[in-house]
Order: structure tokens, then C-alpha cells, then sequence
């Protein structure tokens, strides 16, 4: 049997394709040369590129926290190619986006186990063998990436208040989105975040009851900051259309529900045993 | 190159002159075909309400059209007298004609630096005088070559950069804001010259509709009318900003015309989460600056705005160094471009003198060369032949060197040798 070459791709390879169209990017707004701007998609695209290549020859679990972070690190690398040569080329869109892409990757990273570490116990349901071990896997990362977004679009979102609030000229900084384009942006991303993700926990709790009954797994820190984070939801939802709180506490508030995002991911997972890989 | 700049400027010439030299399209057309007619000149008239000039080309062996000829000229076009007209005149000639025009046409001799209409008002008044009949090679040259650098020069710097106006920086603010506008209603209060400007730049948005309010309800009618808006009495002020989405204000009003606790209780406890931009732009002004927060109520006053075009102007003024050596590098590029191209004619005749003279030399040499016997016989008629080549070559150098003699050109005429020949001493 033939080894690809391919397969000896690494975090490392892509990692730092990300970090260095982030720094090209980052110069590209102190001092504007188009070559930057085309030097940053070129590595951008090698990045994802080689973190689909790596995805697609180890198969990481999202199951585990290690894999999870790399998914989502990967669906938010794309995010960020779409929305640097679509939508938002004008704006410093890669600037926000890129540098959540390298901390998941660095995280995930951080999760990855030694080499001689022992072979994980996953259960057959959560790796994808068992169709609603799928389902649940699916609509939880589904979840995550609008979480994400919405985070994304929260940082903006207050950047740009600070900025209109203290009357900043906007032709000597960093051309960002409209605060009602952020605002849109946030309120999709809740609005379709969080029906994937009441789905990815029923679906969860349900083959929790069933299939992996113990008592203690429901006090795992993973199922109290994925109900942690189900709770902000609901919170923000109400906030949006049923008061009058200004954009920025919302922006806030999806803030924080990434943070605890990121914590349900780490966590391991109550069903997993050994190595976090 | 018999080229000139004439005209007068907004530092050379006050108002009151500038506006009676004003050419409109009639008297423009009338005014190249006598420059071309009586001048013999190529002519381009450039007039915009900070600047008239006229760039005049002759031929080479011509004189020059000079300022107070242009006077007397513009005296005549526009019934002003050619004395008063005179002192306000600048004249450039040839090479600082051509850095003129390029600084010109790349805004650098804008008041506002680097704006961008002055490209389109050359470009305009080249068309003109070009379908006139009024351009020649020179300036059929000169021109296009000045829009060139014009486009080279905002590309290159950042001159252009930014906008330098109160109302685009208004527009600025608004895009901060709001992403589109066909949902948008904006609200004019009062109906101030500075509010004009900014509406006119808001309208470009196409924003879903235009509400005007004024306590003088005619005025207010004949307000809404001219923007294609619509009027609202005055006592409906506070519902008609819980409408809008964009405030324009210009009232004459002594006092706030919206304190504080009127505008959180009767329009900011009605708008919900919608977001509210407003322009005060009325001096003394209209709203209370406390109910700025930047989301969802933004608020900014004449001299929010004007900080902002003052820094674009700043701004831009960084980059006029880089620009006026891009324009210094072009005036050499053209310069040596048209003497390069005007000496095409003589260099062609050069070479075809040379040419006539090697045939003539040639043609009998190799007919003798080929009844020849021996090697010496060959030898001596190549020799032969090249030193009547070079007889041939230098027969009119040193004849006319001759006939100069005693006259006032010789000596330079020798130097001119000396130099074409690369003699010594």
C-alpha cells in the first residue's frame, strides 16, 4: 500500500499558511500594496487547502475536542475565503477572521495527543457510525459555526460603535462593515444558530438517556456549558425581540456565548474515554 | 517647443475679474477660432470658477503668443479693459508651461487639493477646443499627456484620497451606519444652504423617502417640492423623527429646538432598536449633543464634520511631494519626447544625404574593382573611393564653415563642429 506524500501534512503547514496571510493582511492595512493583498489569498488558499488535505487523511473526530476545534477552525478558514474575495473584499474582513481561525487551530493543537498515546474508546454513535450519534454531531457543529459567526460579527460590531461613538473619521481607519450590516449578520447567525443547536441537544440528551445512562455524565462541564450556552441563546433571542436593548449588549451577550462555545468544545466529552484525540 | 501658459488664477485674480472672463460655449467656440485665425496658434481655453487659461502653441520659428497680447485679447472677447486684465496674468513658457498644465490637471493646483473635477474640466477643454479645430500636434500631445499623469499621480499617491467636503463626510458618517437605503427616510429640518449640499449628497443614496419640516409650513411646501419630498407640519416634528432614519438639521432656531428629555421620551422610546443618524448642522444648534451614544443614536454637529475635511486635507497634503516629482519626472519625459520628435525630420534628411553619397561612390568603386588585376591595383581604388566618400561627407561642414567666416555665427558654428565631430580644443 502507497503512502501519499500529502499525508505528511501537518498543523504546522497550515497553521502557519493562516498566520502568515494574517500578518500580510495586518501590514496590508498600515501600508496598502496590492501584492500584499494577493501574497495573503495565496497563502490562505495553500492554508485551507492543506487543512482540508489533513482533515480528509485523519478524519478527527468531532467527537473530541481536538477534532471539533479543527472542524469548526476549518468551516470558519472558508468563511474567511469566501467572505475576502465575495462579499467583503473592501473591508478588513481576514483581520477578524483569520485570527480565531489560528487560535482554534492552536487549540485544537493544544488537544492533540503524543504519538504512543493509547487508542481512544468512542463510542460507535459518536463517530459517525451510528446515525444519530451523526445527526447530533453534525447540528452541534452546524451550531458552533453560527456561533461563531456571530461572534465574528459581535467584535465588529462593537469596533465599529466605539468608532461612530467617539466620531472617529472614518476614512483614516480600517473600512468595516455597517453597524446595520453587522447587526443582520449577528441576528442570522443567532436566528439559525440556535435551532441547530436546541436539535443537536435534544438529539444529545436523548441517546444520553439511552444509550450512556450514567447519572454523573449529566454534570459533565461539556453538557452544563453546551446548556450554558443554550441558556445566552435563549437570553439573546428574548433581548433581541422583546426589548429595546441596544446592539451592543446583544453583541456582548454573543460574545459570551462563544466563550462558553469554546469551553463545551474542550471539554471532553462524557462518552469518550482516553486521549482527547 | 513655442508653448505658453496665460491666465489667472483664484491667488492671481480676485472674483469680481474671474467672473467676467467666464467663457460660455458660444463665446468659447468664437473665442478658439480667432486665436487660431489671428494668432496662427494651436489654442486650448481652459475656464473653470477658480482658474481661466489659455494654452497657446505657435511653430517653432514663430514668436510667441505673449500676456499682453492675451489681454488684449480677453479684453476685447469680454469688454473688460486690456490694463486691468493685464496685471492679473501669469505667463509660463515651454517646459513651465507643460509642468503647468500636468500640476493642473492632477489637482495640484487645486484649492482643494487633489480634487478630482479638474481632470474632467481639462479633459472637457481640450474636446472643445479639438473638435473647434484648434489643436495641433503640440497640444494634441501636451494634453492627453497631462490626463495621463493626472491618472498616474492618484493612482500612485494618496492625493485623492478621502473625501474633502463637509457634506461627503456626512455621507461617510451615514455608510459607518447603514448598509442600504432604499428603506430609509430622511428627515430635513429648516432649510439651510449647508443643509442643501448635504441633502443633494444624500440623495445619491436613494433613500425610500424625503420628509421636510419647517415652522413656516409654505416654506416647508416649497422645500419638500424641490427635493421631491414630503412636507410635514411643524408640530409633527417629534412622530416624523421617530419615521426617520437620517436627520438633516438646519433651522435659524435661538435655542435647542430638541432638549434632551423630549427626544428620550417622545421619539427614542417609539424607534425601538432602530439605528438614527442626525446632521445638526444648524448654528447655534438644534440638538442636545447628550443624546449621541453612537448606537443606536448617532449625532453629529458642523464641526464634527469639518474636523473630518480638515484632516482629509491634511492628509492629502502629505502626499504632494511624492506627486509633484511624478509630475517633474513626466515634464522631462515630454520634453524630451517632442524635441526628439521634431528633430525626426532632420535626422531623416542626415540619413538620406549619407545614403545618396555611398551610392554615389559605391556604384563606380565596385565597377572598377572588378576590372582590377592585382591586389595592390584593388587596394589603391578602395582608397580611392573612401577618401572620396569622406571628401564628399565633410564638402559641406567645412564649406559652410568657409562662407561663415567674418560672420557673426561663425564662431559657434565652429564650436557646433567641434561638438558634432568630437574635436578637441
Amino acid at each position: 500500500m502507497t503512502v501519499s506524500p500529502l499525508q505528511g501534512i501537518t498543523h504546522a503547514c497550515f497553521g502557519l499558511s493562516y498566520l502568515l496571510a494574517f500578518a500580510l493582511e495586518l501590514a496590508r492595512l498600515f501600508w496598502p500594496r496590492t501584492g500584499w493583498r494577493v501574497a495573503a489569498l495565496g497563502l490562505g488558499l495553500a492554508g485551507v487547502f492543506a487543512h482540508t488535505l489533513y482533515i480528509y487523511f485523519h478524519h478527527p473526530s468531532p467527537a473530541t475536542p481536538y477534532g471539533s476545534l479543527l472542524l469548526l477552525a476549518w468551516v470558519l478558514a472558508l468563511f474567511y475565503l469566501y467572505g475576502t474575495t465575495v462579499r467583503y473584499a473592501r473591508q478588513a474582513w481576514a483581520v477578524f477572521v483569520l485570527p480565531v481561525v489560528i487560535g482554534l487551530v492552536g487549540l485544537s493543537l493544544a488537544f492533540a495527543a503524543t504519538a504512543d498515546a493509547p487508542p481512544l474508546d468512542v463510542p460507535a454513535w459518536l463517530t459517525g457510525e451510528h446515525f444519530w450519534g451523526t445527526v447530533h454531531g453534525a447540528l452541534i457543529l452546524l451550531a458552533s459555526v453560527g456561533v461563531s459567526v456571530g461572534f465574528l460579527a459581535s467584535v465588529m460590531y462593537l469596533v465599529q460603535a466605539r468608532r461612530v461613538r467617539n466620531k472617529v473619521n472614518p476614512a483614516r481607519v480600517v473600512p468595516l462593515l455597517s453597524l446595520e450590516r453587522l447587526e443582520t449578520m449577528n441576528r442570522r447567525a443567532v436566528n439559525v444558530a440556535f435551532p441547530l443547536l436546541t436539535a443537536g441537544l435534544l438529539v444529545g440528551s436523548l441517546l444520553l438517556k439511552t444509550e450512556h445512562g450514567a447519572p454523573e455524565t449529566w454534570l459533565s462541564v461539556k453538557v452544563l456549558s453546551t446548556a450554558g450556552l443554550w441558556v445566552v441563546f435563549l437570553v439573546l433571542l428574548y433581548l433581541r425581540y422583546a426589548t429595546n436593548v441596544p446592539g451592543r449588549r446583544l453583541a456582548v451577550l454573543s460574545i459570551v456565548a462563544f466563550g462558553l462555545l469554546l469551553v463545551a468544545l474542550a471539554a471532553a466529552h462524557p462518552f469518550v474515554v482516553g486521549e482527547a484525540r | 517647443m513655442n508653448l505658453r501658459a496665460i491666465g489667472c488664477n483664484v491667488e492671481s485674480a480676485a472674483v469680481e475679474l474671474r467672473e467676467k472672463l467666464v467663457f460660455d460655449e458660444p463665446k468659447l467656440r468664437r473665442a478658439l477660432a480667432e486665436l487660431t485665425a489671428r494668432y496662427g496658434a494651436e489654442a486650448v481655453v481652459l475656464g473653470t470658477c477658480n482658474r481661466v487659461e489659455l494654452y497657446l502653441a505657435r511653430p517653432e520659428d514663430g514668436s510667441p503668443v505673449h500676456a499682453p497680447l492675451v489681454a488684449e485679447f480677453l479684453g476685447e472677447v469680454h469688454g473688460v479693459p486690456a490694463d486691468l486684465i493685464v496685471l492679473h496674468l501669469y505667463e509660463l513658457a515651454d517646459a513651465a508651461a507643460v509642468r503647468h498644465v500636468f500640476r493642473v490637471a492632477a489637482g495640484l493646483d487645486s484649492v482643494v487639493v487633489g480634487e478630482d473635477q479638474i481632470a474632467g474640466q481639462v479633459k472637457e477643454a481640450f474636446d472643445t477646443a479639438r473638435t473647434c479645430g484648434a489643436t495641433g500636434p503640440l497640444l494634441n500631445a501636451l494634453f492627453p499627456a497631462a490626463l495621463r499623469v493626472s491618472k498616474r499621480v492618484r493612482t500612485e499617491t494618496g492625493i485623492a484620497r478621502g473625501q474633502v467636503s463637509v457634506a461627503s463626510a456626512a455621507v461617510r458618517f451615514v455608510r459607518e451606519v447603514f448598509d442600504h437605503f432604499a428603506d430609509k427616510t430622511v428627515l430635513v429640518i429648516g432649510v439651510g444652504e449647508m443643509g442643501q449640499l448635504t441633502l443633494v449628497h444624500l440623495k445619491e443614496l436613494n433613500p425610500a423617502g424625503i420628509l421636510v419640516t419647517n415652522r413656516s409650513p409654505e416654506r416647508a411646501a416649497t422645500a419638500a417640492a424641490e427635493y421631491g419630498g414630503q412636507a410635514v407640519p411643524w408640530d409633527q416634528l417629534d412622530d416624523a423623527l421617530v419615521r426617520a432614519d437620517i436627520v438633516l438639521s438646519t433651522t435659524g432656531a435661538p435655542e435647542l429646538i430638541m432638549p434632551r428629555r423630549r427626544f428620550e421620551e417622545k421619539v427614542l422610546s417609539k424607534r425601538g432598536r432602530r439605528k438614527l443618524v442626525i446632521f445638526d448642522l444648524a448654528m447655534p444648534r438644534d440638538f442636545d449633543p447628550r443624546i449621541h451614544d453612537g448606537d443606536p443614536v448617532s449625532l453629529f454637529n458642523v464641526d464634527d464634520l469639518t474636523a473630518v475635511r480638515d484632516q482629509q486635507l491634511a492628509e492629502r497634503r502629505r502626499h504632494v511631494g511624492p506627486a509633484e516629482a511624478i509630475v517633474e519626472t513626466e515634464v522631462g519625459k515630454f520634453v524630451q519626447d517632442w524635441n526628439r520628435r521634431k528633430d525626426g525630420p532632420v535626422i531623416g534628411q542626415l540619413t538620406a544625404e549619407a545614403d545618396r553619397i555611398r551610392e554615389a561612390v559605391l556604384g563606380p568603386l565596385l565597377e572598377k574593382l572588378n576590372g582590377a588585376q592585382t591586389a595592390a591595383e584593388r587596394a589603391r581604388l578602395v582608397e580611392g573611393g573612401l577618401r572620396l566618400l569622406q571628401n564628399k561627407l565633410l564638402h559641406g561642414p567645412i564649406a559652410a564653415l568657409r562662407d561663415a567666416a567674418g560672420q557673426a555665427h561663425h564662431g559657434s558654428l565652429r564650436d557646433a563642429l567641434r561638438k558634432l565631430f568630437g574635436l578637441q580644443g
